[in-house]
């Protein structure tokens, strides 16, 4: 008994020196998300202007899930791109926003301001959907595939050369 | 020239701070009172020479001189003296130096302080003190030099980094933050050298509650700064974003609070002994696991700095810490045997532990809210989010339970209680408590959340006015005092008890505050021609016209301003180019006021057609949440003043240590 006492100090120090030990060279925005080949976390939400949609709905085309609110500063010029994106891909892809810790009415302000894409925006009072999908702070994206399988995590704004990168394949292999 | 003596300081510092270790140790070994004396001095002259190094980088601040590679990066010719003066602590190397000339600061006014007494404890918390001022000048002296030289010279610089210079308040909320931080070394050092002496008797106990209690403080208010400061200058409408840099601040608090409440059932009834010193340890290594995080790059955040190479240093202060610091424990686990006293479930004991178990489940909450886009990372798999939200879902039933135990535990006895006590102590205020949240309901409060939240304050509060009330009452009848001074006498012959309560109320008040400010407040933004107004609840913002022109005291930053009316009163609210920004900075208005805030943010600038973006909030409350911050504070510092009359009494009888808390240390401090 006295000897396995002594086990705490590598029990404590070992994996918490591991942990942070792998945490020191990496640039932090780039930490995969555990979605990433998984389903897409089910969600069945309101849009601004009160039809429901849900994830289900939404199978059958690649998807881009775009966590955003109008208080985010990088999601102004976020939107620029996906405004861009809703014209040359809109055709074969849906995009869908999310509003982070925002409002319909913030939401409405914003659209009216910078434009609407016509995308559904759907509204998450609850936090709920933000908390499965792993969203720690708006803007973050999520290109999910035909099937519903989440493909790739975008932390922060997304760009014209990602939207090109992720979502082109996506539709190849449909 | 200046700056290469700067650097000399620091190398100078590390020779001095080895040389205390050392002597102190030896010191100790040998309780040879000359050498310990000779390693107090070099400790003092570490802090002269942190001072000095700390002088050389403001001056070369002040002077612009941009042959210091930290001065080159962040000030600029046209930099105001005060933003030139507090970039002393805006980036990574400053701000070791900062914290370096802080830590040592604590070092030596607690070695000088008990000078003489304790000789075996105060050798070996001078050693563990001198050993972590090792650390820090050692980070200056080879990876994170401040005092690096850079040529070619460059004739101007960027500026401080543009967030930073934008608020008055980052004056006061790092200062704060770091003096929490530095002074909670001193606990810990007074841990290890309980453990090295095998003294964890009373009089340690009274000597590392109250210096647990100062840096406490300075946390505390260090926090409340910085949530204040994030509301001001962020222009979100909101202070608080569990961003992993605020959870840094908070984890050595909760540890810190959660010891503040162990040491006093260990005082009182010899309980929670080992539990206590493994808090005081914990809370030390989250200080330096907050350091880490912020300056390692290990998570992503706001408040990050530079990337660096001291990641890896700090990753060994930790490792260091923890290793050495629980091999002790672990050997010294025999002689840390609590003294049996039964105690029934229903006691203030037992409010104490479960006191204890909630602030270190909120704790590794904490830690594994921000620690798991890490953990995931490694091991793959789980689907948990770790934003704001669920940091509120998670935590705020804990908080909750918090608020109740606030009211309850002081009010039970020690030992246990008897039902009758519990229904005359607790009736009165739970049935306050109902009534307001079923009125609170009826207003239209429908949340869980807030409601629990009022309902458990008003509960504790009301249980601690019942009690202030009660023994002001009782002096008034048995000793003929007026209302006020038997209340006055009552607080200042306890001060600890009362002290305790007024944080106490101050957390509640905080409490309500951010309850009823996080579920209760209003925005809308609106785009406004000028002459338009756009109304939230009860205010009418009207839009009259947009000017663009730089700042008076800084002409490289471009302001543009909306000037608005709200019910009246002239006002603007900004954004800011700074050259070294991509991003303009929110420069919101506040109108503060008892009731609710106007917080009005602007959005976007049209300069073509005069057109603007605006965000309005009113938020209800918020200025509740500061005040209640300086509520705590008041309390902390009433709860710990130097009580001068009763100092002849304790120097000449000590009180048995199970029945009253020993007063002669407390008193000695006072003295």
């Amino acid at each position: 008994m006295r000897l396995l006492r002594w086990l705490v100090v590598p029990l404590l120090v070992i994996p918490i020196g591991l942990l942070l030990f792998s945490g020191l060279g990496r640039d932090p925005s780039e930490i995969p998300s555990p979605l990433i080949g998984q389903p897409v976390p089910a969600f069945t939400l309101t849009t601004i202007d009160g039809t429901s949609v849900s994830s289900e709905d939404l199978r059958g085309r690649p998807l881009v899930v775009n966590f955003w609110a109008s208080w985010c500063g990088p999601c102004v010029e976020e939107h620029a791109v996906l405004l861009e994106a809703q014209d040359r891909y809109g055709e074969a892809a849906t995009i869908v926003g999310v509003l982070y810790n925002d409002t319909a009415d913030g939401a409405r302000g914003f659209l009216a301001r910078y434009g609407d894409g016509g995308w559904a925006t759907l509204t998450d009072p609850s936090g709920g959907t933000a908390i499965d999908f792993g969203v720690t702070g708006p803007p973050e994206s999520f290109f999910v595939d035909a099937t519903g399988i989440v493909r790739y995590k975008q932390y922060g704004p997304v760009t014209g050369a990602v939207i090109d990168a992720q979502l082109a394949p996506l539709m190849a292999s449909r | 020239m200046l700056p290469d003596l700067g650097h000399v300081a620091i190398v100078i510092g590390l020779a001095a701070s080895v040389y205390a270790a050392l002597a102190f140790a030896i010191g100790a070994r040998r309780r040879d009172a000359v050498v310990v004396h000779s390693a107090r001095r070099a400790v003092l002259v570490s802090f002269v020479l942190a001072g000095i190094a700390a002088t050389i980088m403001v001056i070369s601040l002040l002077t612009h001189d941009f042959s210091v590679l930290y001065v080159a990066r962040n000030n600029a010719t046209t930099t105001p003296p005060f933003f030139s003066v507090i970039s002393l602590w805006a980036a990574l190397e400053g701000s070791i130096l900062f914290w370096t000339l802080l830590a040592v600061g604590w070092a030596t006014l607690v070695l000088y302080r008990y000078r003489g007494m304790h000789p075996q404890l105060m050798s070996w918390v001078g050693a563990t003190l001198a050993a972590i001022n090792v650390f820090l000048f050692s980070v200056m002296t080879w990876p994170g030099n401040p005092f690096t030289r850079v040529t070619p010279i460059a004739t101007e610089g960027p500026g401080p980094n543009a967030l930073l210079q934008n608020h008055p308040f980052m004056g006061l909320h790092p200062p704060l933050l770091y003096l929490g931080y530095t002074g909670l070394a001193i606990p810990f050092a007074f841990g290890i050298a309980a453990l090295i002496t095998r003294r964890t008797d009373d009089a340690w106990l009274s000597i590392v509650r109250r210096w647990t209690i100062v840096p406490w403080i300075f946390l505390t208010a260090g926090i409340v700064a910085g949530a204040w400061w994030s509301y001001e200058v962020l222009g979100w409408g909101g202070y608080w974003a569990w961003d992993p840099v605020e959870n840094a601040a908070l984890l050595p608090w909760l540890t810190a609070t959660a010891f503040i409440h162990s040491s006093m059932v260990a005082e009182r009834r010899g309980g929670l002994r080992t539990w206590s010193v493994a808090l005081v340890i914990s809370t030390f290594v989250l200080t330096i696991f907050g350091t880490f995080l912020t300056r390692s790059g290990v998570v992503a955040s706001v408040h990050s700095f530079t990337q660096s190479a001291i990641g890896p240093w700090y990753l060994a202060g930790i490792l260091i810490a923890l290793g050495a610091s629980s091999a002790l424990l672990v050997a010294r686990l025999p002689d840390l045997r609590d003294r049996d006293t039964p105690t029934a479930v229903v006691s203030r004991e037992s409010a104490f532990l479960f006191n204890n178990v909630l602030f270190l489940v909120i704790t590794a909450v904490v830690i594994l809210g921000t620690l798991l886009p890490l953990a995931v990372g490694i091991f793959g798999g789980g689907t948990i989010g770790v934003g704001a939200p669920w940091f509120n879902r998670v935590n705020v039933p804990l908080f909750v339970a918090l608020l109740f135990l606030m009211g309850v535990g002081p009010a039970l006895p020690w030992g246990g209680a008897s039902l009758a006590t519990l229904r005359d102590r607790f009736g009165p205020p739970l049935l306050v408590a109902a009534v307001a949240m079923l009125a609170a309901w009826a207003l239209g409060m429908r949340e869980l959340a807030p409601l629990a939240t009022l309902g458990m304050a008003l509960f504790s509060g009301g249980i601690m006015l019942d009690e202030v009330l009660r023994g002001t009452r009782a002096r008034m009848r048995g000793r003929r005092e007026a209302a006020p001074l038997a209340g006055w006498r009552l607080a200042t012959r306890n001060r600890r008890r009362y002290g305790g309560y007024a944080v106490h109320a101050g957390i509640l008040v905080m409490g309500i505050a951010i309850a009823v400010s996080a579920t209760l407040s209003s925005d809308t933004s609106a785009t406004l021609a000028p002459g338009e107004s756009v109304t939230v609840g009860e205010y009418r913002v009207t839009y009259d016209r947009l000017v663009v022109e730089p700042l008076a005291d800084d002409p490289r930053v471009i302001e543009t301003r909306a000037e608005i009316r709200a019910d009246g009163v002239a006002m603007a609210t900004a954004l800011r180019d700074y050259p070294n920004s991509e991003t303009p900075i929110a420069t919101p208005v506040v109108r503060t006021s008892l009731g609710d805030d106007l917080y009005v943010t602007l959005m976007a600038a049209d300069p073509a057609t005069g057109s603007v973006t605006l965000r309005v909030f009113v938020n209800p409350l918020v200025v509740w949440i500061w005040l209640g911050g300086g509520i705590v504070v008041f309390g902390a510092v009433f709860a710990i003043w130097p009580d001068r009359r009763r100092v002849g009494v304790a120097r000449t009888a000590a009180a048995p240590a199970a029945v009253e808390p020993p007063r002669s240390l407390a008193e000695q401090e006072s003295a």
